[in-house]
């Protein structure tokens, strides 16, 4: 797996010294993606909640929808959207050389990406962490009573390095039996060939709700690492930074507001409260900055929703759901105690 | 004193092991103590598993259900169908919009009826119909499957794949009622068959200039809706990249070999510098190399899209290996023939393409149809670098929300998939050595 990070940052480096070389002069990538009539949005190869194919050949999922509302914010439809699944090791050269313009996807913001890919991370979408789920039968409640056990961990990932460290620092002698394909992972855990599985904590909501028993199994309340997935853009285009970085924003504001999709017309008609009225493009000039149209955010929660309202469909409890309970966690607004917290929109 | 036996032996009964099935079991499976227990102990192993897969697989499989959840309700140890059929459109199609799925099956049609005078008796100009499909059909094909606006060219090789295609149909109607050629029957059919050959010529250029043109003018007012390349998929994309690289790999592979021969050293050293290349490297390393390194060579502005790139990379891999099995098979053509056209007076070409290539190809049917075996299982690569082709489509299908989790099932369908299309190309391909060769009957 190092080869592959290390051709990774090769190719990541080499597009964009040489990339970065022509394009520099280039226009902005507004004018680039208002030009093009539609943006294009780069996710990864499916994964339970952030994006997925269904059996219409739609993409759906929560970072689908951060491509949605960029979309709705630009050209005021969230269809006006190009999706391009692109692999692990590919995604950052295919932002980097132009490929797409917004890299949503589940990528952890880390210092070193941050600092070395030539990337900027936006307000991230999702907090994850890593867990570990087991047998409810083992009698295991805790993390810490895994010593000597064979734990099942997907390869290629830093999941696979945070299981090494957790397991040296507290002294657990744990083996990891590594796989490339989640679902192998879980068939041999459930198979027995594994005391425990290891992976990040939503994931591992999504596939326990899809074992042919879930109440057997358990996941256990360690969470061993800091995950805070966020969308990225090219580095050195603030413009375009800030349009997709308030695209985000305006969800989270709009439900802490307690706007959504449904009540978004009788708001911006009738609303008193002057932080609904200057969101929504009636009072103010808020979008002059962004160079959008002043219902730039009203498009935004009318096509795609607010952000509880994208959680419940595709992280919480709806049809498409994955199952991961918001309350008390990092993913919980502010208000409510949890991470999501949009600067004032004034 | 002499021996001789004046009476004729008796015919004798074929031995009992060779008549009956009883006698056949009892010589091969039971012949001793020790196969007996064998004998025993695999059908045992046989039956354990065949029960097992029919007792997973249909027996207590679930046929009907809206997603795995519910599978599980009703049979917690079958498999789970449901999923791959809700997602059959996918498998097949990818996620090209369902409203235009008749494009692809079009096209699909469009070719058998193609290549149906391939294999018809008593038509004429085989090889003729052989190249058309190759280098007319993929514009009509491209551009019902892609859309969007033509320009002027791609206007013309439709009008021409039009014509191609009306034409070899009458064409090969004609041939198998008649046994005479399009041509032949348009001349009689005006009672030119008299005029000198100079004048029959020009009356067959007429007709086709004319119809080009009638087609040119019918063509202009369709529009097909362009569709993304981001939006092929499943089976279809498969077929699309393997086809390419099939129909693309032989004479890629051809001039790449002649190449390799040939006496000119700046052409033989090219050829053999590329070949050795390509060769040496993983086909998921070309596929990595040309996604990533090809837009940075490309002028500023111009954007292949990754489809364009992977095909390519596609077709320069199989062609240098295509190239090593057509060398090998000129290998095997002795210098006499080369040596032979040459005294009849024939030159490089003439000798390559009169003598030796017809002699060589046959050679090797069962390596170019084993490589492009290779090729249809290898571009399933393409979904590491994203691509939904049918294995990415079959994998996403345990990502989707209903089904998450479901993965066995689908691979177990594209595996059966893959068998039946690679075992019916084989099959075909010994149809075609037993019917090429006439010269070498063993």
């Amino acid at each position: 797996m190092k080869f592959k990070t290390i051709i990774t940052s090769l190719t990541a480096i080499t597009a964009m010294t040489l990339g970065g070389v022509t394009t520099a002069s280039a226009e902005s990538t507004l004018d680039i993606v208002k030009k093009r009539g539609h943006l294009r949005c780069q996710v990864g190869p499916p994964s339970p909640g952030y994006y997925n194919l269904d059996s219409k050949g739609n993409w759906y999922g929560l970072d689908v929808q951060t491509c949605h509302a960029v979309a709705a914010a630009i050209f005021g439809d969230k269809d006006k959207l190009e999706i391009q699944s692109v692999s692990s090791q590919m995604r950052f050269t295919a932002l980097a050389n132009g490929e797409s313009d917004l890299l949503s996807r589940t990528a952890t913001w880390t210092m070193s990406r941050d600092t070395q890919l030539g990337l900027d991370f936006l307000q991230p979408n999702f907090y994850d962490g890593q867990g570990f789920t087991v047998r409810k039968d083992s009698g295991i409640t805790s993390a810490l009573q895994l010593k000597g056990a064979k734990v099942c961990v997907t390869s290629g990932t830093t999941t696979e390095l945070n299981l090494a460290d957790f397991s040296r620092v507290n002294n657990l002698n744990i083996s990891a039996v590594t796989f490339e394909d989640f679902n192998v992972r879980d068939e041999t855990y459930l198979n027995g060939g594994c005391d425990s599985t290891t992976g990040d904590k939503s994931s591992m909501a999504g596939n326990l709700a899809a074992f042919p028993v879930p109440s057997d199994h358990i996941i256990l309340p360690e969470t061993i690492s800091k995950e805070p997935l966020a969308p990225a853009v090219r580095h050195g285009d603030s413009e375009w930074r800030d349009i997709v970085a308030w695209s985000i924003f305006a969800m989270i504001n709009a439900e802490e507001l307690g706007v959504t999709s449904a009540n978004v017309d009788d708001m911006r008609a009738n609303s008193d409260d002057v932080n609904i009225k200057r969101m929504l493009g009636v009072e103010g000039s808020l979008n002059k900055g962004l160079k959008l149209d002043k219902d730039w955010a009203y498009n935004i929660i009318k096509q795609v929703g607010n952000y509880g309202e994208n959680y419940e469909a595709y992280m919480g409890s709806g049809k498409l759901g994955i199952g991961i309970p918001r309350e008390g966690s990092a993913n919980a607004l502010w208000t409510k105690g949890g991470l999501m917290y949009s600067p004032p929109m004034r | 004193m002499a021996i001789v036996k004046t009476e004729k032996t008796p015919a004798r009964e074929a031995p009992l092991s060779e008549t009956t099935i009883i006698g056949w079991m009892s010589k091969n499976l039971f012949g001793s103590v020790f196969n007996s227990i064998l004998t025993v102990v695999t059908l045992y192993i046989i039956y354990l598993t065949v029960r097992d897969v029919w007792v997973w697989g249909v027996a207590d499989a679930v046929w009907v259900a809206d997603n795995r959840r519910e599978c599980f309700k009703i049979s917690i140890d079958g498999a789970c169908w449901a999923g791959v059929i809700t997602w059959m459109d996918n498998i097949f199609y990818g996620r090209y919009p369902r409203e235009e799925l008749w494009r692809i099956n079009l096209g699909a049609i469009l070719l058998f009826v193609w290549m149906v005078p391939l294999w018809l008796p008593r038509v004429k100009a085989k090889v003729l119909i052989g190249v058309t499909t190759v280098f007319l059909y993929p514009f009509l094909a491209g551009y019902l499957f892609a859309g969007g606006d033509k320009g002027i060219f791609m206007q013309v090789m439709i009008s021409a794949a039009i014509v191609c295609l009306i034409g070899n149909t009458l064409h090969s109607i004609i041939g198998v009622l008649t046994g005479s050629s399009l041509p032949e029957f348009l001349i009689r059919l005006l009672g030119r068959q008299d005029a000198p050959e100079k004048s029959q010529h020009k009356i067959l250029f007429g007709i086709l200039a004319v119809s080009l043109v009638v087609v040119y003018l019918w063509q202009m007012g369709w529009h097909a809706e362009g569709v993304s390349w981001t939006k092929w998929g499943g089976l279809f994309l498969t077929l699309v990249i393997s086809g390419i690289g099939i129909a693309s790999a032989l004479p890629g592979g051809i001039i790449l070999a002649l190449g390799r021969r040939s006496r000119l050293p700046v052409i033989r050293v090219l050829s053999t510098a590329f070949i050795e290349l390509f060769r040496s490297v993983p086909l998921i390393t070309v596929l990595f190399m040309a996604t990533t390194m090809f837009p940075l060579f490309m002028p500023e502005g111009v954007v292949l899209n990754k489809l364009v790139q992977v095909i390519i990379a596609v077709c320069l891999f199989n062609a240098c290996y295509m190239a090593e099995t057509v060398r090998a098979g000129l290998q095997a053509i002795p210098k006499g023939q080369a040596e032979g056209a040459h005294t009849i007076g024939l030159g490089y070409w003439g000798t390559m393409g009169l003598i030796i290539m017809p002699q060589a190809l046959k050679h090797m049917i069962p390596n170019i149809v084993g490589s492009f075996i290779g090729l249809l299982k290898d571009t399933t690569l393409v979904s590491i670098i994203g691509l939904f082709d049918i294995l990415g489509m079959l994998r996403s299908i345990s990502r989707d929300t209903p089904w998450l989790g479901l993965h066995k099932e689908p691979l177990i369908f594209g595996a059966i998939l893959f068998f039946l299309i690679c075992f019916a190309m084989s099959k075909y391909s010994r149809h075609l050595e037993v019917k090429l060769s006439t010269g070498h009957k063993k």
